[in-house]
């Protein structure tokens, strides 16, 4: 086989197709323009696969997921939800995640409207709803018209912000943000109690700042992503303890 | 025996004693080229150095019997653990790691206590550490993500970066770091940049109270956007005036414009910090 | 310490409850499969906005198919086939090309591919991943597409045939193109860098 020959044929001839062919090996073997061209093809295409898990998408991803499955009712209330689940386990774990769905709800309360339903977990008291203006999943109650309108609201990129604290002010008391944070607390070490206590205070002082500027220019794309990100600190910190728990 | 000789005896027992509980066990591994490496040591310290090709070689210090290095390797995934006995606490819980690496495995590290050392490798790394600092060093061509509490987090020499850094109240120091994408989030802590924002990329620094100061190259080549909402801003550094800005101007609360040829972008932002360009 | 065992039958006591509308085993089982399911629609429609929309839609079209779950085949398997079934159907609707028209390799050239030039930089040692995925950004959407779900994803030529509806020899020849054009860019590349610095 000549050069050109090799060339035409490697498609059929890569990824160990061309093994068993000796012309192929051989002219390989004796021709140094060949085999760099076929060491560099093939080292393209190990490093691509290296790519198959490279990225991580935003925490906004599964917020909007759940809040679907939520309106769709494919997640139902449980006899436990409302509570976060210990899952014992006999070693600790990167991804132990008792409390990742109340961090993570308070990660929606703050850029979702919340519908509150006395089995549903965590509303923050320090961070009444906020309405997204690109788009606003609900988290649905069975009230299909509330989750319409809620829905209809974000779609005409308002805020509409002041109507959904007065929503969520009348609805029946949840568990607020101050009772899972004791719930993280009693979890970690003694060591550790009081760096965790003191961090809890610093991230939810980030999220009432955020939230009182939102407050005050509910148009201001940036106090929203502050927000966010005050949110994303806290579910961060639920995280780390999660992992530091004994 | 004199009583001075046997005390003297029983004095050197009890350091050797001492000495003894800390125990020091070697790992070696060989991996293939898509390894990844994880290491979840709760109390002590983790350094990473670039090593051979296929080797691993795992150093442990082992400070008490109260805790138990675990090692799994399983395909590609090689995980070493510190188990905690009943009982451990931080100072009899600790375990420091050395490991050397093949120089492009990804590594995943925490500890709460640190520090976690990684340097001259070239994958991905994802640091965790609550109290525990972290420092990069001269490193290139990957995603860097450090999350911690309060450690403090130290960036020196990144090339070709994709960094990512979350910390509540951590001082967060980037020198020589240049990427595509450089993104730092603090609380309280201060984030401080020193370098020339490289020749492209996206450089976004967030706090809510913590202070962001930059020192610059002069021969930097960047479009700045900075903006306190309740804290003041300031430049030292003569910048062009760009005609669209990002958010609103408000005087002392923001400022924005172009250095060069404005390569690269920067977006300063803080809720109540003070955000200050400086030249070098 | 993550056994494959545990993991597994975590997974699996995970997709029971998950059955049973417990929105906690449903962040148990994106947590444990957004990478993937995220990494191969980015490199499909290389926009993150779009990834996280389609990475969405992969997501709850599973989700919502959970109860029909039989566990005849690896639930990552299921996902990831979604996923893929996503990420072409978007492209279908978009009018954009799966694969290329072309049936078989034509080569432009009446000479074997030399060095040439400034492009004459060899990928030695190992490629710069950042570097890799700009370059396959900037791919042709036909010979992206084969690229990703066989070298990135892993899919075989028979299952990408069956998937994107070509031939087998034509997506031998997709890849085969798709990864010169790659070696091109990523020479031109250090080639740049080099003169940079």
């Amino acid at each position: 086989m000549n050069c050109l020959e090799v060339q035409q044929a490697l498609p059929e001839m890569m990824d160990g197709q061309g093994h068993d062919d000796l012309e192929y090996q051989a002219h390989l073997k004796t021709c140094p323009m060949c085999s760099e061209l076929v060491a560099e093809l093939e080292l393209i295409a190990s490093t691509a696969g290296q790519l198959a898990e490279a990225d991580e998408p935003a925490p906004r991803v599964w917020v909007k997921i759940a809040a679907e499955l939520r309106a769709e009712g494919v997640i139902r209330d449980t006899e436990v939800a409302g509570r976060p689940v210990l899952v014992p386990a006999a070693k600790r774990r990167w991804n132990a995640w008792w409390l990742v769905p109340v961090a993570a709800a308070l990660v929606a309360a703050g850029g979702y409207f919340i519908q509150p339903r006395p089995a549903v977990p965590v509303a923050s008291q320090d961070a009444p709803g906020v309405t997204r203006t690109e788009t606003a999943p609900v988290v649905a109650s069975n009230e299909a018209p509330r989750a319409d309108k809620a829905v209809a609201a974000a779609q005409n990129q308002k805020s509409t912000v002041a109507a959904a604290r007065d929503e969520s002010s009348s609805n029946a008391p949840l568990m607020t943000a101050s009772t899972s944070d004791q719930k993280l607390l009693d979890g970690v070490s003694p060591d550790m109690r009081s760096a965790y206590e003191t961090q809890l205070r610093a991230v939810n002082a980030y999220i009432r700042d955020a939230d009182a500027y939102v407050r005050r220019n509910p148009d201001d794309e940036d106090a929203r992503q502050h927000l966010m990100d005050a949110y994303e600190q806290r579910e961060m910190l639920y995280q780390m303890a999660l992992d530091h728990v004994q | 025996m004199q009583r001075s000789a046997i005390a003297g005896l029983v004095v050197a027992a009890c350091i050797v004693t001492a000495v003894s509980a800390e125990t020091r066990k070697e790992f070696r591994f060989t991996v293939g080229p898509k390894a990844n490496i994880v290491v979840d040591n709760e109390y002590g310290g983790i350094t990473v150095k670039p090593g051979n090709a296929n080797q691993v070689l795992v150093v442990a210090v082992i400070h008490s019997d109260k805790v138990e290095v675990d090692n799994s390797h399983e395909g590609d995934r090689l995980e070493i653990e510190s188990h905690l006995l009943s009982g451990a606490d931080a100072k009899s819980g600790r375990v420091d790691y050395e490991l050397t690496v093949p120089p492009n495995v990804p590594l995943s590290l925490r500890s709460s206590t640190g520090p976690l050392s990684v340097e001259r490798t070239q994958g991905d790394l994802t640091l965790e550490g609550a109290d525990a600092e972290v420092n990069v060093r001269n490193v290139s061509h990957c995603h860097v993500h450090v999350k911690t509490m309060r450690g403090n987090i130290n960036l020196t020499e990144i090339r070709d970066g994709h960094i990512e850094i979350n910390s509540i109240s951590g001082e967060v120091h980037l020198n020589a770091v240049d990427g595509p994408h450089v993104q730092v989030e603090s609380g309280t802590g201060k984030v401080f940049y020193d370098g020339d924002f490289g020749s492209s990329g996206t450089y976004a620094f967030t706090t809510h109270t913590g202070d962001i100061e930059a020192l610059i190259a002069p021969d930097a080549s960047a479009d700045f956007s900075a903006r306190s909402m309740q804290g003041s801003v300031k430049s030292d550094v003569p910048l062009k005036p760009k005609e669209h800005n990002r958010f609103p101007t408000e005087l002392g609360r923001s400022f924005f414009g172009t250095m060069g040829k404005a390569a690269s972008e920067v977006i300063l932002k803080s809720i109540s910090g003070t955000i200050h360009l400086r030249q070098r | 310490m993550t056994d494959p065992k545990q993991a597994k039958a975590a997974e699996a006591e995970a997709i029971e409850r998950a059955k049973q509308g417990d929105e906690a085993a449903f962040e148990v089982l994106y947590n444990l499969h957004k990478r993937r399911v995220y990494s191969l629609c980015l490199r499909m429609v290389s926009n993150p906005a779009q990834a996280e929309d389609l990475a969405q839609e992969a997501f709850l079209q599973l989700f919502r198919k959970i109860g029909t779950f039989r566990g005849e085949s690896a639930f990552s398997t299921w996902l990831h086939r979604m996923t893929v079934n996503v990420v072409l159907m978007n492209l279908r609707r978009k009018g954009l090309p799966l694969v290329s028209l072309e049936e078989t390799l034509e080569t432009d050239e009446e000479t074997p591919r030399k060095e040439l030039g400034a492009q004459d930089m060899k990928l030695t040692g190992s490629i710069d991943r950042l570097q890799l995925q700009r370059a396959i950004e900037k791919l042709p959407p036909g010979y992206k597409t084969v690229f990703v779900l066989h070298d990135v994803e892993g899919f075989e030529h028979n299952e990408i045939a069956e998937m994107v509806g070509c031939s087998i020899g034509n997506s031998k020849s997709q890849l085969h193109k798709a990864r010169l054009k790659l070696r091109d860019a990523l020479k031109f590349m250090r080639a740049e860098k080099a003169e940079k610095t």
